[in-house]
Protein backbone atom coordinates (compact mmCIF):
# COMPACT_ATOMS: atom_id res chain seq x y z
CA UNK A 1 0.00 0.00 0.00
CA UNK A 2 1.28 3.43 -0.83
CA UNK A 3 1.20 6.19 1.72
CA UNK A 4 -1.77 7.85 0.08
CA UNK A 5 -3.75 4.59 -0.01
CA UNK A 6 -2.99 4.04 3.63
CA UNK A 7 -4.06 7.58 4.34
CA UNK A 8 -7.30 7.03 2.42
CA UNK A 9 -8.06 3.83 4.34
CA UNK A 10 -7.39 5.65 7.57
CA UNK A 11 -9.74 8.38 6.45
CA UNK A 12 -12.58 5.91 5.75
CA UNK A 13 -12.00 4.27 9.03
CA UNK A 14 -12.18 7.54 10.90
CA UNK A 15 -15.30 8.44 8.98
CA UNK A 16 -16.98 5.18 10.00
CA UNK A 17 -15.97 5.55 13.63
CA UNK A 18 -17.30 9.10 13.62
CA UNK A 19 -20.64 8.21 12.03
CA UNK A 20 -21.42 4.76 13.37
CA UNK A 21 -24.58 4.71 15.43
CA UNK A 22 -23.03 3.51 18.66
CA UNK A 23 -21.22 5.66 21.17
CA UNK A 24 -17.42 5.43 21.22
CA UNK A 25 -15.09 7.12 23.63
CA UNK A 26 -11.57 6.62 24.91
CA UNK A 27 -10.47 7.42 28.45
CA UNK A 28 -6.96 7.57 29.89
CA UNK A 29 -5.82 6.41 33.32
CA UNK A 30 -7.10 9.65 34.89
CA UNK A 31 -10.48 9.18 33.24
CA UNK A 32 -9.92 12.10 30.92
CA UNK A 33 -11.70 11.94 27.60
CA UNK A 34 -9.33 11.35 24.68
CA UNK A 35 -11.78 10.40 21.94
CA UNK A 36 -15.47 11.16 21.46
CA UNK A 37 -17.36 10.13 18.34
CA UNK A 38 -20.36 11.62 16.53
CA UNK A 39 -22.93 9.56 18.44
CA UNK A 40 -21.56 10.90 21.73
CA UNK A 41 -21.44 14.46 20.36
CA UNK A 42 -25.01 14.39 19.12
CA UNK A 43 -26.60 12.76 22.14
CA UNK A 44 -24.69 14.79 24.72
CA UNK A 45 -24.70 18.05 22.79
CA UNK A 46 -20.98 18.41 23.58
CA UNK A 47 -18.51 18.57 20.71
CA UNK A 48 -15.29 16.58 20.80
CA UNK A 49 -13.07 19.69 20.66
CA UNK A 50 -14.73 21.09 23.76
CA UNK A 51 -14.62 17.94 25.79
CA UNK A 52 -11.25 16.37 24.99
CA UNK A 53 -8.81 16.30 27.88
CA UNK A 54 -11.55 16.90 30.43
CA UNK A 55 -12.36 14.55 33.25
CA UNK A 56 -15.39 12.35 32.53
CA UNK A 57 -16.89 12.74 35.99
CA UNK A 58 -16.52 16.52 35.95
CA UNK A 59 -18.28 16.86 32.62
CA UNK A 60 -20.97 14.34 33.57
CA UNK A 61 -21.53 14.62 37.32
CA UNK A 62 -24.67 12.49 36.95
CA UNK A 63 -22.55 9.40 36.24
CA UNK A 64 -22.56 6.95 39.14
CA UNK A 65 -18.81 7.27 39.70
CA UNK A 66 -18.44 4.54 42.30
CA UNK A 67 -20.24 1.99 40.17
CA UNK A 68 -18.41 2.92 37.01
CA UNK A 69 -15.00 2.75 38.70
CA UNK A 70 -15.86 -0.71 40.02
CA UNK A 71 -16.34 -1.81 36.42
CA UNK A 72 -13.52 0.15 34.78
CA UNK A 73 -10.66 -0.33 37.28
CA UNK A 74 -10.47 -4.12 36.77
CA UNK A 75 -10.20 -3.45 33.03
CA UNK A 76 -7.02 -1.43 33.63
CA UNK A 77 -5.68 -3.78 36.29
CA UNK A 78 -6.55 -7.16 34.81
CA UNK A 79 -6.39 -6.22 31.14
CA UNK A 80 -9.79 -7.79 30.62
CA UNK A 81 -12.90 -6.54 28.88
CA UNK A 82 -15.98 -5.75 30.97
CA UNK A 83 -19.60 -5.71 29.90
CA UNK A 84 -22.52 -4.15 31.69
CA UNK A 85 -26.21 -4.39 30.84
CA UNK A 86 -29.14 -2.03 31.27
CA UNK A 87 -30.53 -4.50 33.78
CA UNK A 88 -27.69 -3.59 36.17
CA UNK A 89 -27.70 0.11 35.47
CA UNK A 90 -30.22 1.74 33.15
CA UNK A 91 -27.52 3.80 31.50
CA UNK A 92 -24.07 5.29 31.95
CA UNK A 93 -24.82 8.54 30.12
CA UNK A 94 -28.23 10.03 30.83
CA UNK A 95 -29.14 10.52 27.20
CA UNK A 96 -32.65 11.06 25.89
CA UNK A 97 -34.56 8.34 24.08
CA UNK A 98 -33.74 8.22 20.35
CA UNK A 99 -37.51 8.21 19.76
CA UNK A 100 -38.56 11.34 21.61
CA UNK A 101 -42.02 11.42 20.00
CA UNK A 102 -43.21 7.82 19.69
CA UNK A 103 -41.08 6.26 22.44
CA UNK A 104 -42.76 5.41 25.73
CA UNK A 105 -39.76 6.17 27.94
CA UNK A 106 -37.82 9.42 28.18
CA UNK A 107 -34.31 8.11 28.55
CA UNK A 108 -32.02 5.77 26.68
CA UNK A 109 -31.25 2.29 28.01
CA UNK A 110 -27.60 1.38 27.42
CA UNK A 111 -25.36 -1.63 27.37
CA UNK A 112 -21.70 -0.79 27.86
CA UNK A 113 -18.51 -2.53 26.80
CA UNK A 114 -15.25 -1.42 28.38
CA UNK A 115 -12.11 -2.68 26.62
CA UNK A 116 -8.46 -2.27 27.54
CA UNK A 117 -6.29 -0.44 24.99
CA UNK A 118 -2.61 -1.25 24.99
CA UNK A 119 -0.03 1.40 24.27
CA UNK A 120 2.93 0.72 21.97
CA UNK A 121 4.83 -0.29 25.10
CA UNK A 122 2.28 -3.00 25.79
CA UNK A 123 0.81 -1.29 28.84
CA UNK A 124 -2.91 -0.80 29.27
CA UNK A 125 -3.08 2.94 29.80
CA UNK A 126 -6.37 3.68 28.06
CA UNK A 127 -9.78 2.12 27.89
CA UNK A 128 -12.35 2.34 25.15
CA UNK A 129 -16.02 2.50 25.96
CA UNK A 130 -18.73 1.46 23.58
CA UNK A 131 -22.24 2.64 24.34
CA UNK A 132 -25.07 0.66 22.76
CA UNK A 133 -28.58 2.04 22.61
CA UNK A 134 -30.78 -0.89 23.67
CA UNK A 135 -33.90 1.09 24.54
CA UNK A 136 -36.19 -0.86 22.20
CA UNK A 137 -35.15 -4.24 23.57
CA UNK A 138 -35.21 -3.08 27.18
CA UNK A 139 -38.64 -1.50 26.90
CA UNK A 140 -40.19 -4.53 25.24
CA UNK A 141 -38.63 -6.79 27.87
CA UNK A 142 -40.03 -4.60 30.64
CA UNK A 143 -43.46 -4.49 29.01
CA UNK A 144 -43.43 -8.26 28.63
CA UNK A 145 -42.60 -8.71 32.32
CA UNK A 146 -45.41 -6.32 33.21
CA UNK A 147 -47.87 -8.20 30.97
CA UNK A 148 -46.86 -11.51 32.51
CA UNK A 149 -47.45 -10.08 35.96
CA UNK A 150 -50.93 -8.94 34.92
CA UNK A 151 -51.66 -12.34 33.41
CA UNK A 152 -50.59 -14.03 36.59
CA UNK A 153 -52.97 -11.79 38.50
CA UNK A 154 -55.79 -12.48 36.06
CA UNK A 155 -55.19 -16.18 36.44
CA UNK A 156 -55.48 -15.95 40.22
CA UNK A 157 -58.27 -13.50 40.90
CA UNK A 158 -61.96 -13.41 40.19
CA UNK A 159 -62.67 -10.21 38.26
CA UNK A 160 -66.08 -9.48 39.83
CA UNK A 161 -65.27 -9.98 43.50
CA UNK A 162 -61.54 -9.29 43.44
CA UNK A 163 -61.09 -12.38 45.62
CA UNK A 164 -59.09 -15.45 44.64
CA UNK A 165 -60.81 -17.44 41.92
CA UNK A 166 -61.85 -20.99 42.66
CA UNK A 167 -58.92 -22.68 40.96
CA UNK A 168 -56.31 -20.62 42.77
CA UNK A 169 -58.21 -20.76 46.06
CA UNK A 170 -58.29 -24.56 45.89
CA UNK A 171 -54.52 -24.56 45.40
CA UNK A 172 -54.19 -22.46 48.54
CA UNK A 173 -56.50 -24.81 50.42
CA UNK A 174 -54.52 -27.82 49.30
CA UNK A 175 -51.26 -26.37 50.59
CA UNK A 176 -52.96 -25.39 53.86
CA UNK A 177 -54.34 -28.94 54.09
CA UNK A 178 -50.84 -30.38 53.65
CA UNK A 179 -49.42 -27.94 56.18
CA UNK A 180 -52.04 -29.00 58.75
CA UNK A 181 -51.26 -32.65 58.11
CA UNK A 182 -47.59 -32.00 58.76
CA UNK A 183 -47.78 -29.65 61.69
CA UNK A 184 -50.95 -30.97 63.34
CA UNK A 185 -52.10 -27.43 63.95
CA UNK A 186 -55.72 -26.49 63.87
CA UNK A 187 -57.07 -24.42 61.00
CA UNK A 188 -60.64 -23.73 60.00
CA UNK A 189 -62.54 -23.47 56.79
CA UNK A 190 -65.50 -21.13 56.40
CA UNK A 191 -68.13 -21.35 53.65
CA UNK A 192 -70.49 -18.45 52.97
CA UNK A 193 -73.59 -18.29 50.79
CA UNK A 194 -75.81 -15.26 50.10
CA UNK A 195 -79.40 -16.08 51.10
CA UNK A 196 -82.09 -15.92 48.42
CA UNK A 197 -79.67 -14.57 45.86
CA UNK A 198 -81.89 -15.85 43.07
CA UNK A 199 -84.65 -13.50 44.24
CA UNK A 200 -82.34 -10.49 43.92
CA UNK A 201 -81.32 -11.54 40.44
CA UNK A 202 -84.88 -12.25 39.35
CA UNK A 203 -86.39 -9.06 40.80
CA UNK A 204 -83.68 -6.54 40.06
CA UNK A 205 -81.56 -8.04 37.25
CA UNK A 206 -78.10 -9.50 37.10
CA UNK A 207 -76.21 -6.20 37.30
CA UNK A 208 -77.79 -5.63 40.73
CA UNK A 209 -76.82 -9.19 41.68
CA UNK A 210 -73.26 -8.37 40.63
CA UNK A 211 -73.10 -5.29 42.81
CA UNK A 212 -74.34 -7.32 45.81
CA UNK A 213 -71.54 -9.82 45.19
CA UNK A 214 -69.04 -6.98 45.05
CA UNK A 215 -70.27 -5.50 48.34
CA UNK A 216 -70.35 -8.82 50.16
CA UNK A 217 -66.81 -9.46 48.89
CA UNK A 218 -65.68 -6.12 50.31
CA UNK A 219 -67.10 -7.09 53.70
CA UNK A 220 -65.32 -10.43 53.55
CA UNK A 221 -62.05 -8.68 52.80
CA UNK A 222 -62.48 -6.22 55.65
CA UNK A 223 -63.34 -8.97 58.17
CA UNK A 224 -60.53 -11.37 57.34
CA UNK A 225 -57.04 -11.40 58.83
CA UNK A 226 -53.97 -10.70 56.72
CA UNK A 227 -53.11 -14.40 56.65
CA UNK A 228 -56.58 -15.64 55.66
CA UNK A 229 -57.33 -16.65 52.08
CA UNK A 230 -60.75 -15.80 50.75
CA UNK A 231 -62.10 -16.91 47.40
CA UNK A 232 -65.23 -16.89 45.29
CA UNK A 233 -66.15 -20.54 45.22
CA UNK A 234 -69.21 -20.40 42.99
CA UNK A 235 -71.92 -17.97 41.86
CA UNK A 236 -72.93 -16.53 45.25
CA UNK A 237 -70.78 -18.83 47.33
CA UNK A 238 -67.55 -17.76 49.03
CA UNK A 239 -64.99 -19.56 51.12
CA UNK A 240 -62.26 -18.46 53.54
CA UNK A 241 -59.28 -20.45 54.77
CA UNK A 242 -58.40 -19.42 58.33
CA UNK A 243 -54.93 -20.78 59.15
CA UNK A 244 -54.23 -21.45 62.83
CA UNK A 245 -57.79 -20.54 63.81
CA UNK A 246 -59.81 -22.71 66.18
CA UNK A 247 -63.52 -23.32 65.66
CA UNK A 248 -64.20 -20.68 68.29
CA UNK A 249 -62.07 -18.04 66.56
CA UNK A 250 -63.63 -18.92 63.22
CA UNK A 251 -67.14 -18.69 64.72
CA UNK A 252 -66.38 -15.24 66.12
CA UNK A 253 -65.21 -14.03 62.75
CA UNK A 254 -68.20 -15.64 60.99
CA UNK A 255 -70.65 -14.09 63.42
CA UNK A 256 -69.04 -10.68 62.96
CA UNK A 257 -69.37 -10.97 59.20
CA UNK A 258 -72.98 -12.22 59.43
CA UNK A 259 -74.00 -9.26 61.62
CA UNK A 260 -72.25 -6.75 59.41
CA UNK A 261 -74.12 -7.94 56.32
CA UNK A 262 -77.40 -8.18 58.21
CA UNK A 263 -77.12 -4.57 59.38
CA UNK A 264 -76.02 -3.15 56.06
CA UNK A 265 -78.63 -1.53 53.81
CA UNK A 266 -77.90 -2.48 50.21
CA UNK A 267 -78.84 0.14 47.60
CA UNK A 268 -80.54 -1.76 44.82
CA UNK A 269 -82.23 0.08 41.95
CA UNK A 270 -82.86 3.08 44.18
CA UNK A 271 -84.44 0.91 46.86
CA UNK A 272 -82.86 -0.17 50.12
CA UNK A 273 -82.74 -3.90 50.67
CA UNK A 274 -81.58 -6.12 53.48
CA UNK A 275 -79.47 -9.13 52.63
CA UNK A 276 -78.39 -12.02 54.79
CA UNK A 277 -75.80 -14.76 54.52
CA UNK A 278 -75.55 -18.33 55.79
CA UNK A 279 -72.26 -19.71 56.98
CA UNK A 280 -70.72 -23.12 57.68
CA UNK A 281 -67.48 -23.89 59.51
CA UNK A 282 -65.34 -27.02 59.58
CA UNK A 283 -62.14 -27.39 61.53
CA UNK A 284 -59.28 -29.43 60.07
CA UNK A 285 -59.39 -33.07 61.11
CA UNK A 286 -56.45 -35.41 60.72
CA UNK A 287 -58.68 -38.15 59.32
CA UNK A 288 -59.53 -36.08 56.22
CA UNK A 289 -58.11 -37.93 53.23
CA UNK A 290 -57.71 -34.81 51.14
CA UNK A 291 -58.75 -31.18 51.03
CA UNK A 292 -62.02 -32.11 49.28
CA UNK A 293 -63.12 -33.89 52.47
CA UNK A 294 -62.56 -30.62 54.27
CA UNK A 295 -64.65 -28.71 51.72
CA UNK A 296 -67.42 -31.32 52.09
CA UNK A 297 -67.44 -30.91 55.86
CA UNK A 298 -67.75 -27.12 55.65
CA UNK A 299 -70.36 -27.46 52.93
CA UNK A 300 -72.46 -29.77 55.14
CA UNK A 301 -72.38 -27.18 57.92
CA UNK A 302 -73.46 -24.51 55.44
CA UNK A 303 -76.30 -26.78 54.25
CA UNK A 304 -77.47 -27.09 57.83
CA UNK A 305 -77.53 -23.29 58.23
CA UNK A 306 -79.59 -23.01 55.06
CA UNK A 307 -82.10 -25.60 56.18
CA UNK A 308 -82.55 -24.35 59.71
CA UNK A 309 -83.66 -20.86 58.75
CA UNK A 310 -80.69 -19.14 57.00
CA UNK A 311 -78.83 -16.06 58.32
CA UNK A 312 -76.86 -18.13 60.80
CA UNK A 313 -73.51 -19.81 61.48
CA UNK A 314 -73.23 -23.59 61.88
CA UNK A 315 -70.16 -25.45 63.00
CA UNK A 316 -69.60 -28.94 61.64
CA UNK A 317 -69.84 -31.34 64.57
CA UNK A 318 -66.91 -33.61 65.09
CA UNK B 1 -14.62 -37.72 11.13
CA UNK B 2 -17.68 -37.99 13.26
CA UNK B 3 -18.27 -35.12 15.61
CA UNK B 4 -19.99 -37.33 18.11
CA UNK B 5 -16.81 -39.09 19.14
CA UNK B 6 -13.90 -37.66 20.99
CA UNK B 7 -10.77 -39.78 21.09
CA UNK B 8 -8.61 -39.91 24.21
CA UNK B 9 -5.94 -37.98 22.36
CA UNK B 10 -8.21 -35.06 21.55
CA UNK B 11 -9.79 -35.08 24.95
CA UNK B 12 -6.36 -34.85 26.60
CA UNK B 13 -5.37 -32.07 24.27
CA UNK B 14 -8.53 -30.04 24.92
CA UNK B 15 -8.13 -30.69 28.61
CA UNK B 16 -4.58 -29.36 28.52
CA UNK B 17 -5.68 -26.23 26.65
CA UNK B 18 -8.46 -25.79 29.18
CA UNK B 19 -6.05 -26.17 32.10
CA UNK B 20 -3.96 -23.28 30.88
CA UNK B 21 -6.92 -21.01 30.10
CA UNK B 22 -8.76 -21.71 33.31
CA UNK B 23 -5.61 -21.13 35.33
CA UNK B 24 -5.31 -17.69 33.83
CA UNK B 25 -8.97 -17.02 34.56
CA UNK B 26 -8.64 -18.23 38.14
CA UNK B 27 -5.59 -16.03 38.65
CA UNK B 28 -7.58 -12.93 37.72
CA UNK B 29 -10.53 -13.95 39.88
CA UNK B 30 -8.17 -14.55 42.79
CA UNK B 31 -6.62 -11.12 42.35
CA UNK B 32 -10.04 -9.49 42.00
CA UNK B 33 -11.49 -11.10 45.12
CA UNK B 34 -8.19 -11.48 46.99
CA UNK B 35 -8.79 -15.16 47.72
CA UNK B 36 -7.34 -18.51 46.79
CA UNK B 37 -9.13 -20.35 44.02
CA UNK B 38 -9.13 -24.13 44.08
CA UNK B 39 -8.48 -25.36 40.59
CA UNK B 40 -10.42 -28.43 39.60
CA UNK B 41 -9.85 -30.92 36.85
CA UNK B 42 -11.94 -29.70 33.94
CA UNK B 43 -14.39 -32.03 32.29
CA UNK B 44 -14.23 -32.23 28.52
CA UNK B 45 -17.01 -34.25 26.97
CA UNK B 46 -19.50 -34.63 24.19
CA UNK B 47 -22.76 -34.13 26.03
CA UNK B 48 -26.44 -34.22 25.27
CA UNK B 49 -28.73 -31.61 26.81
CA UNK B 50 -30.12 -34.17 29.22
CA UNK B 51 -26.62 -34.98 30.47
CA UNK B 52 -25.63 -31.39 30.89
CA UNK B 53 -27.60 -30.74 34.07
CA UNK B 54 -26.10 -33.81 35.69
CA UNK B 55 -22.58 -32.83 34.74
CA UNK B 56 -22.68 -29.62 36.72
CA UNK B 57 -20.60 -29.86 39.85
CA UNK B 58 -21.49 -26.63 41.63
CA UNK B 59 -25.21 -27.00 41.66
CA UNK B 60 -27.53 -29.45 43.15
CA UNK B 61 -30.40 -30.22 40.82
CA UNK B 62 -32.98 -29.17 43.35
CA UNK B 63 -31.45 -25.80 44.12
CA UNK B 64 -32.24 -22.54 42.45
CA UNK B 65 -29.57 -20.99 40.27
CA UNK B 66 -28.81 -17.86 38.29
CA UNK B 67 -26.83 -17.80 35.07
CA UNK B 68 -25.25 -15.50 32.53
CA UNK B 69 -24.28 -16.54 29.03
CA UNK B 70 -22.09 -14.91 26.44
CA UNK B 71 -21.67 -15.88 22.82
CA UNK B 72 -18.32 -16.02 21.06
CA UNK B 73 -17.32 -16.56 17.46
CA UNK B 74 -14.16 -16.41 15.38
CA UNK B 75 -12.11 -18.41 12.87
CA UNK B 76 -14.91 -20.92 12.36
CA UNK B 77 -15.27 -21.67 16.04
CA UNK B 78 -18.45 -20.57 17.77
CA UNK B 79 -20.22 -21.27 20.98
CA UNK B 80 -21.48 -19.93 24.22
CA UNK B 81 -19.92 -19.55 27.62
CA UNK B 82 -22.24 -19.94 30.55
CA UNK B 83 -21.59 -19.08 34.16
CA UNK B 84 -23.92 -20.70 36.66
CA UNK B 85 -24.19 -19.65 40.28
CA UNK B 86 -25.98 -21.39 43.05
CA UNK B 87 -28.27 -18.71 44.53
CA UNK B 88 -27.22 -19.60 48.06
CA UNK B 89 -23.62 -18.49 47.41
CA UNK B 90 -24.41 -14.84 46.65
CA UNK B 91 -24.46 -13.83 50.27
CA UNK B 92 -20.99 -15.20 50.91
CA UNK B 93 -19.62 -13.43 47.86
CA UNK B 94 -21.25 -10.19 48.98
CA UNK B 95 -19.38 -10.49 52.28
CA UNK B 96 -16.18 -11.26 50.41
CA UNK B 97 -16.33 -8.14 48.27
CA UNK B 98 -17.66 -6.12 51.23
CA UNK B 99 -20.69 -4.99 49.30
CA UNK B 100 -22.38 -2.05 50.93
CA UNK B 101 -25.83 -2.23 49.44
CA UNK B 102 -28.95 -3.72 50.96
CA UNK B 103 -30.59 -4.25 47.62
CA UNK B 104 -29.79 -7.94 47.30
CA UNK B 105 -31.51 -8.22 43.94
CA UNK B 106 -29.26 -5.58 42.41
CA UNK B 107 -26.20 -6.90 44.18
CA UNK B 108 -26.70 -10.44 42.89
CA UNK B 109 -26.88 -9.14 39.35
CA UNK B 110 -23.68 -7.13 39.80
CA UNK B 111 -21.86 -10.14 41.23
CA UNK B 112 -23.13 -12.34 38.45
CA UNK B 113 -22.01 -9.92 35.74
CA UNK B 114 -18.65 -9.03 37.30
CA UNK B 115 -17.69 -12.67 37.78
CA UNK B 116 -18.88 -13.52 34.29
CA UNK B 117 -16.82 -10.69 32.82
CA UNK B 118 -13.73 -11.98 34.58
CA UNK B 119 -14.04 -15.71 34.14
CA UNK B 120 -15.50 -15.83 30.66
CA UNK B 121 -13.35 -13.00 29.34
CA UNK B 122 -10.04 -14.41 30.56
CA UNK B 123 -10.89 -17.99 29.78
CA UNK B 124 -11.75 -17.19 26.18
CA UNK B 125 -8.67 -14.99 25.78
CA UNK B 126 -6.52 -17.86 27.05
CA UNK B 127 -8.26 -20.33 24.77
CA UNK B 128 -7.93 -18.06 21.73
CA UNK B 129 -4.23 -17.42 22.36
CA UNK B 130 -3.44 -21.12 22.42
CA UNK B 131 -5.49 -21.89 19.35
CA UNK B 132 -4.05 -18.80 17.64
CA UNK B 133 -7.44 -17.39 16.80
CA UNK B 134 -9.36 -14.29 17.79
CA UNK B 135 -12.89 -14.31 19.15
CA UNK B 136 -15.57 -11.69 19.00
CA UNK B 137 -17.61 -11.63 22.18
CA UNK B 138 -21.26 -10.72 22.22
CA UNK B 139 -22.95 -8.76 24.97
CA UNK B 140 -23.55 -11.11 27.89
CA UNK B 141 -27.15 -11.74 28.79
CA UNK B 142 -28.82 -13.00 31.91
CA UNK B 143 -30.14 -16.43 31.05
CA UNK B 144 -32.27 -16.83 34.12
CA UNK B 145 -32.44 -15.86 37.74
CA UNK B 146 -33.64 -18.00 40.60
CA UNK B 147 -34.60 -20.84 38.32
CA UNK B 148 -34.21 -24.58 38.36
CA UNK B 149 -31.08 -25.78 36.56
CA UNK B 150 -33.07 -28.07 34.30
CA UNK B 151 -35.41 -25.28 33.24
CA UNK B 152 -32.38 -23.19 32.44
CA UNK B 153 -30.92 -25.69 30.04
CA UNK B 154 -34.25 -26.79 28.65
CA UNK B 155 -34.70 -23.44 26.92
CA UNK B 156 -32.81 -24.44 23.82
CA UNK B 157 -32.91 -28.18 24.12
CA UNK B 158 -34.53 -28.79 20.77
CA UNK B 159 -31.88 -26.78 18.97
CA UNK B 160 -28.96 -29.11 19.61
CA UNK B 161 -28.41 -32.79 20.10
CA UNK B 162 -24.88 -33.11 21.29
CA UNK B 163 -22.21 -30.59 21.93
CA UNK B 164 -18.59 -30.39 22.96
CA UNK B 165 -18.72 -29.18 26.52
CA UNK B 166 -16.00 -27.96 28.81
CA UNK B 167 -17.12 -27.80 32.41
CA UNK B 168 -15.06 -26.11 35.08
CA UNK B 169 -16.12 -25.99 38.69
CA UNK B 170 -14.37 -23.10 40.43
CA UNK B 171 -14.26 -23.14 44.21
CA UNK B 172 -13.00 -20.53 46.60
CA UNK B 173 -10.80 -21.87 49.37
CA UNK B 174 -12.23 -21.69 52.87
CA UNK B 175 -15.77 -20.97 51.74
CA UNK B 176 -18.78 -22.66 50.26
CA UNK B 177 -18.63 -20.49 47.17
CA UNK B 178 -18.53 -22.41 43.97
CA UNK B 179 -19.66 -21.70 40.45
CA UNK B 180 -19.70 -23.54 37.18
CA UNK B 181 -18.21 -22.25 33.98
CA UNK B 182 -19.51 -24.08 30.95
CA UNK B 183 -18.12 -23.63 27.47
CA UNK B 184 -20.40 -25.10 24.84
CA UNK B 185 -19.23 -25.31 21.24
CA UNK B 186 -21.43 -25.64 18.19
CA UNK B 187 -21.39 -28.89 16.22
CA UNK B 188 -19.46 -27.44 13.30
CA UNK B 189 -16.79 -25.98 15.58
CA UNK B 190 -15.64 -29.39 16.74
CA UNK B 191 -13.87 -30.35 13.52
CA UNK B 192 -12.03 -27.04 13.40
CA UNK B 193 -11.03 -27.44 17.04
CA UNK B 194 -9.67 -30.88 16.18
CA UNK B 195 -7.68 -29.42 13.30
CA UNK B 196 -6.23 -26.81 15.63
CA UNK B 197 -5.43 -29.54 18.11
CA UNK B 198 -3.64 -31.50 15.38
CA UNK B 199 -1.12 -28.65 15.08
CA UNK B 200 -0.51 -28.76 18.80
CA UNK B 201 -0.22 -32.53 18.85
CA UNK B 202 2.35 -32.65 16.05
Amino acid sequence: MTISEEFKAMHWLMDIVQNIDVGLLVLNREYEIEAWNGFMENHSGLMAERIKGKNLFEVFPEIDKKWFLEKAEPVFLLDNRAFTTWEQHTNLFHFKNYHPITGIVDHMYQNITISPLKSVRGVTDQISIIVYDVTTVAVSKLLLAEANQKLEKLAQFDSLSGLNNRRHWEELLESEFLRCKRSETSSSLLFIDIDDFKVINDNFGHSCGDSVIREVSNHIRSCQRETDHSGRYGGEEFAIILPDASVQQASNMAERLRKKIEQQLFEINGTQQRITISLGIAEFKSDFNNYVDWIDAADQALYKSKHSGKNRVTVKET
Amino acid sequence: MSTTELSEEYRDCFQEITNVAMGQAADKLARFLDVFIILPVPNVNMLEPSELAMALGAVNRSESVSAVCQGFIGSGIAGEAMLIFNDSTFQEIAQLIKADTDDSNKLELEILMDTANLLIGTFLTGLAEQLEVRFSLGQPSVLGRHVNIEDLIKINEHRWKQTLTIEINYKIEGSNISCDLLILFTDDSVNILKQKADYLLE
